[in-house]
């Protein structure tokens, strides 16, 4: 039965992975659109996200869990082509790796938990900040990270 | 891979949860069956003749009022600086619909809906002393919220994960 539970929790961490990856990818087309201060917290955004790939990497392949690999490339949901509408894919990359993470708490405990709970809260401040930035309102959403 | 994945994907996860239910049922089914074994030799020192405890109060009923207070704080700072309705007002219905999922959670009625400490104190006639102290809330109540979902059991981790996420955003907002 703590075979079950593992392997729950290294599949929500897998999926975790996979939205890391993707987060990454589109910080990349959301970077080049952004300048001064917002340029600057894009990047901090990237790294946050790379340390938790690097972390999610070396704790599910020494755990002896498959490791889901990267891709070369990830569809954007809207092209980016101005500021506007980097901001607006910065607000949705946060949202949506904050519900991965989300996921994982309830196949996760002690440490783990922690780990995700600090995730799912630092993505869904960072994504208030962005909805900041683009003018978008309200600010906040009643339910961070849940579906739907 | 379209970004769009990620969220079908959540759901996946998500339906895993009540999986994970039915999961804790049968773990529990298992700790009725191993107490009943290590009991049966007891039966007779009268220790299972005792009367059941008083049920114990929900442990999330202390984040419950909480919400509330929060929400009725917002109020009472939106009401006496209008030029911060906009902003304060969504997050007093997050903190409200924080309470009506706790309140379905724990099985407490829902028209009971008066904070039992009653709302705050009149809010700072100063914008910023205002804004300040609502800061101050958000940030026990994020932390508190933190501390119930490190405890919560399985199916109600979520949630909780949620609040502590809203509670969190709210303390940027008020920024």
């Amino acid at each position: 039965m703590s075979g079950r539970i593992i392997s729950e929790s290294a599949e929500a961490l897998a999926s975790a992975l996979t939205a890391e990856y993707a987060a990454i990818w589109a910080y990349g087309p959301v970077g080049v659109r952004l300048s001064g201060a917002e340029r600057k917290a894009a990047v901090e955004a990237e790294a946050s996200h790379r340390a938790r790939r690097d972390a999610l990497v070396v704790q599910l392949s020494t755990g002896g869990g498959s490791v889901p690999p990267d891709r070369a490339g990830y569809a954007l949901p809207f092209p980016v082509i101005d500021r506007a509408s980097a901001l607006r894919l910065a607000v949705q990359v946060e949202e949506r790796t904050a519900a991965f993470w989300r996921a994982a708490l309830p196949v996760s405990s002690g440490a783990e938990r922690e780990r995700a709970l600090a995730a799912l809260v630092e993505y869904a401040v960072r994504a208030t900040r962005w909805r900041r930035s683009a003018e978008i309102t309200p600010l906040t959403v009643p339910f961070p990270g849940r579906p739907g | 891979m379209v970004l769009t994945c990620p969220v079908a994907m959540g759901r996946t996860t998500w339906q895993d949860e009540s999986s994970e239910l039915s999961r804790r049922g049968l773990l529990r089914a298992g700790a009725l069956l191993a107490l009943g074994g290590a009991a049966a030799p007891l039966t007779g020192c009268g220790l299972l003749d005792r009367d059941e405890p008083p049920p114990q109060p929900d442990p999330l009923a202390p984040l419950l009022d909480e919400s509330r207070r929060l929400a009725a704080g917002l109020r009472a700072a939106a009401t006496a600086h209008p030029d911060l309705a906009a902003r304060l007002l969504p997050l007093a219905e997050s903190h409200e619909a924080h309470a009506a999922e706790l309140a379905g959670l724990t099985g407490v009625a829902t028209a009971s809906a008066t904070p039992t400490a009653g709302p705050s104190a009149t809010p700072p006639t100063d914008r910023s002393a205002a804004l300040a102290e609502l800061r101050k809330s958000e940030r026990a109540g994020r932390e508190a919220a933190i501390r119930a979902c490190a405890a919560a059991p399985a199916e109600r981790a979520a949630l909780l994960g949620s609040i502590a996420a809203a509670r969190a955003t709210h303390l940027e907002a008020l920024r």
